[in-house]
């Protein structure tokens, strides 16, 4: 499993384990045991038996309808957690995702007020909408990464920061209330066509797939992996650290964006409180789905079956009659499951 | 030179966003004073500046203080409903002697010793809305009637669900939270009522929302799921309501389940001629801010024997026969 793959790294510079995003050249036996004992099978084998036990429970939850509840759950947090995957890897933290959510979404639907009140068409509005909230996002993005490459913040202090200027911009600019008076069809574009995939779902599917090439196979996810592992042979290498970094914050904020505008549709309005918190779903996303703390480590798929895991636990509570509050102390557990077995298979390599 | 534009750039964005942030999030209203009364300085403290419903309550008081040529301290957390929050912006509202406290207590408990505090220093407390769980040093409790607007949802959703003796009906409620006392002030008020009168219909099941209007849309997007004979939805707070009123919409089912929302938030407000909301229960906040204001008044100008100890204001009930005038009057101010 532990095969170097960035070339850029000269060798014996990392004084971790190096990140193994690849594996072009194992043999297959090699393969399949690493198939059985990697994260995203027990992950997939976890998502199985909770949708299992959740049909089991009340039938009804074997549904095209309530897969369709569980994906519009996923959207949102699936793309922060994606933002937060390239963050983390890197061996940064971005808090700010959650409250560049919200921020995005209540300055989209004010361009979206603005461009109803004046007759222009849904879809003109609703994509430009979607553009106003991708630039607000990458504009916060943009202010993360002057904060941690000029003012030299570590970047859990800089998106702290931008986690309290952007919440509290939504709400002094609303007043609290939810920003209303957008395109009419909103709404209906939430509503599933293709089995339990409606139109901003199916954006997410093509973003997360478009993500996941760039984390492991462009030079984009190789730089990302050197700067998390070791930023100073990543240095050494003649990766442009700094600049590489803003890419990757601008990219969280513009995936954060995105995940405004998706809530906007699925509510109607632009909601200040919406995302509040939510950057801690995106991090136990990233974390169940195997990726360290630490930078270097993990796999967009970890990401996306993590996520996958959260949505699923929200709607099948609600289903089975559970008290929602259990979802915290059912990811509770899944997160400490998660990092137990990163530092299980971490000790068993090095023995 | 590039680097030190950027620099400055950063740092000129950073500073600017803190300075809106602090300038926001401590509102000091100054009115004129008439020449001739005694003017007095009335301090407020609310529970988060980031409810509209607080928000409506500040235009009542606004008014209300200038029309006097009062003084207003307008304090509050900028967002989080907290008495961790809640309890130092009381002591520094006190350390500059106000005439007369209004507060609204965000824990009835965690705040008696605020209220102590004040009636030591001889500064009159009023509460408003929520209230601490020892009245005898408050001066008034003005306050909507939660319990009522609770069964004025019920009668809403009896009359939306066509309710017959002898029927079968489901509902659900959405909630915020466990423990705010509005949540479980209405929700009593509302099961109450249908047991008394519309013993056909139950509440089969609630959830919380947590001020997440994603949230509040995900638990009734899996309730209408759930439950495909669902009569109808008691949305208890302007949150639960965008939230179930989205899911109502994307799932096709407006009209076809009573939704009965709380609160009125102008995007809700405007769904109801849509068909989308049966009804919508709203507070009078700017009206309670003012009696407020009054109480603070009479009780400095005659003594405490001349003012209620409690007053409840009725709610609004505002549904398709709402005049467009009522409709306009009720909505929260922004």
């Amino acid at each position: 499993m532990a095969l170097t793959e960035s070339p850029e790294l000269a060798p014996g510079a990392n004084p971790r384990p190096p990140a193994s995003p690849e594996s072009h050249s194992t043999p297959l036996s090699e393969r399949l045991t690493g198939f059985l004992t990697n994260q995203q099978t027990i992950l997939l084998l976890v998502l199985i038996g909770m949708v299992v036990v959740f049909s089991i429970l009340n039938p009804i939850f074997f549904s095209l309808d309530v897969f369709g509840n569980v994906l519009l759950d996923w959207g949102p947090v699936a793309l922060i957690a994606v933002a937060e995957t390239f963050v983390i890897i890197s061996g940064g933290i971005d808090l700010s995702v959650g409250a560049t959510l919200g921020f995005s979404g209540v300055i989209a639907a004010y361009a979206m007020q603005a461009m109803t009140a004046a007759g222009m068409g849904d879809s003109i509005t609703i994509l430009c909408g979607t553009l106003v909230a991708a630039a607000t996002g990458m504009f916060v993005g943009f202010v993360n990464s002057l904060l941690i490459n000029r003012l030299h913040l570590v970047p859990f202090i800089a998106t702290l920061a931008t986690l309290g200027a952007a919440g509290g911009m939504s709400i002094v600019l609303t007043g609290g209330a939810p920003v209303g008076d957008g395109p009419q069809s909103a709404i209906d574009l939430s509503v599933p066509w293709l089995g339990p995939l409606s139109w901003p779902l199916i954006v997410v599917i093509v973003v997360v797939i478009i993500a996941g090439l760039f984390l492991h196979k462009a030079r984009f996810g190789r730089y990302t992996y050197a700067i998390g592992s070791n930023p100073f042979a990543a240095l050494a290498a003649g990766i442009n650290v700094k600049r590489h970094l803003t890419k990757i914050y601008v990219l969280s904020g513009l995936l954060s964006g995105l995940a405004g505008m998706f809530l906007y549709i699925r509510l109607g309005s632009g909601a200040p409180t919406s995302g509040v918190g939510d950057e801690l779903d995106a991090i136990a996303a990233v974390v169940i789905g195997g990726v360290a703390l630490a930078g270097g480590i993990g796999r967009m798929s970890g990401t996306v079956l993590g996520s996958l895991i959260l949505a699923t636990v929200t709607s099948g509570l609600i289903i089975i009659g559970v008290e929602p509050n259990w979802k915290q102390v059912v990811v509770a557990i899944l997160i400490a499951a998660a990092v137990s077995l990163q530092a299980l298979r971490a000790n068993g390599k090095r023995s | 030179m590039k680097r030190i534009i950027q620099t400055v750039g950063a740092v000129s964005i950073a500073t600017s966003l803190l300075l809106v942030a602090s300038a926001c999030s401590s509102t000091t209203t100054a009115t004129p004073s008439t020449p001739g009364a005694k003017s007095l300085t009335i301090a407020f403290v609310m529970g988060a500046e980031a409810d509209p419903f607080f928000k409506a309550m500040k235009v009542g008081a606004t008014a209300e203080t200038s029309a006097n040529g009062d003084k207003l301290i307008w304090q509050g957390d900028p967002s989080l409903y907290s008495p961790a929050t809640q309890i130092p912006i009381v002591d520094q509202v006190l350390a500059q002697k106000p005439d007369c406290l209004v507060l609204i207590p965000t824990d009835p408990d965690a705040l008696q010793a605020s209220v102590a505090k004040a009636t030591a220093a001889k500064i009159p407390v009023v509460n408003v809305d929520t209230h601490v769980t020892d009245l005898s040093n408050v001066v008034s409790f003005i306050t909507g009637d939660n319990t009522q607007g609770g069964a004025a949802a019920a009668d809403q959703m009896a009359t939306a669900i066509g309710y017959k003796a002898g029927g079968s009906y489901k509902v659900v409620a959405g909630l915020t939270s466990a423990t705010a006392t509005t949540n479980v002030d209405r929700l009593k008020g509302f099961e109450d009522q249908l047991a008394a009168k519309y013993p056909g219909v139950t509440v089969v099941d609630t959830a919380y929302s947590q001020s997440q209007p994603a949230t509040a849309n995900s638990n009734v997007s899996n309730w209408l799921t759930k439950y495909p004979d669902l009569a109808g939805i008691f949305a208890i707070d302007g949150t639960n309501a965008t939230g179930a009123s989205s899911a109502l919409q994307a799932k096709g089912l407006t009209g076809k389940v009573a939704l009965i929302g709380y609160d009125a938030y102008k995007t809700n407000v405007d769904l109801i001629a849509k068909g989308v909301f049966t009804a919508l229960i709203a507070q009078n906040p700017a009206e309670e801010a003012k009696q407020a204001i009054d109480a603070c008044q009479s009780f400095i100008q005659t003594g405490k024997s001349s003012i209620a100890a409690k007053v409840t204001l009725p709610n609004i009930t505002m549904n398709k026969d709402t005049s467009a005038a009522d409709l306009t009057k009720y909505t929260y101010v922004q």
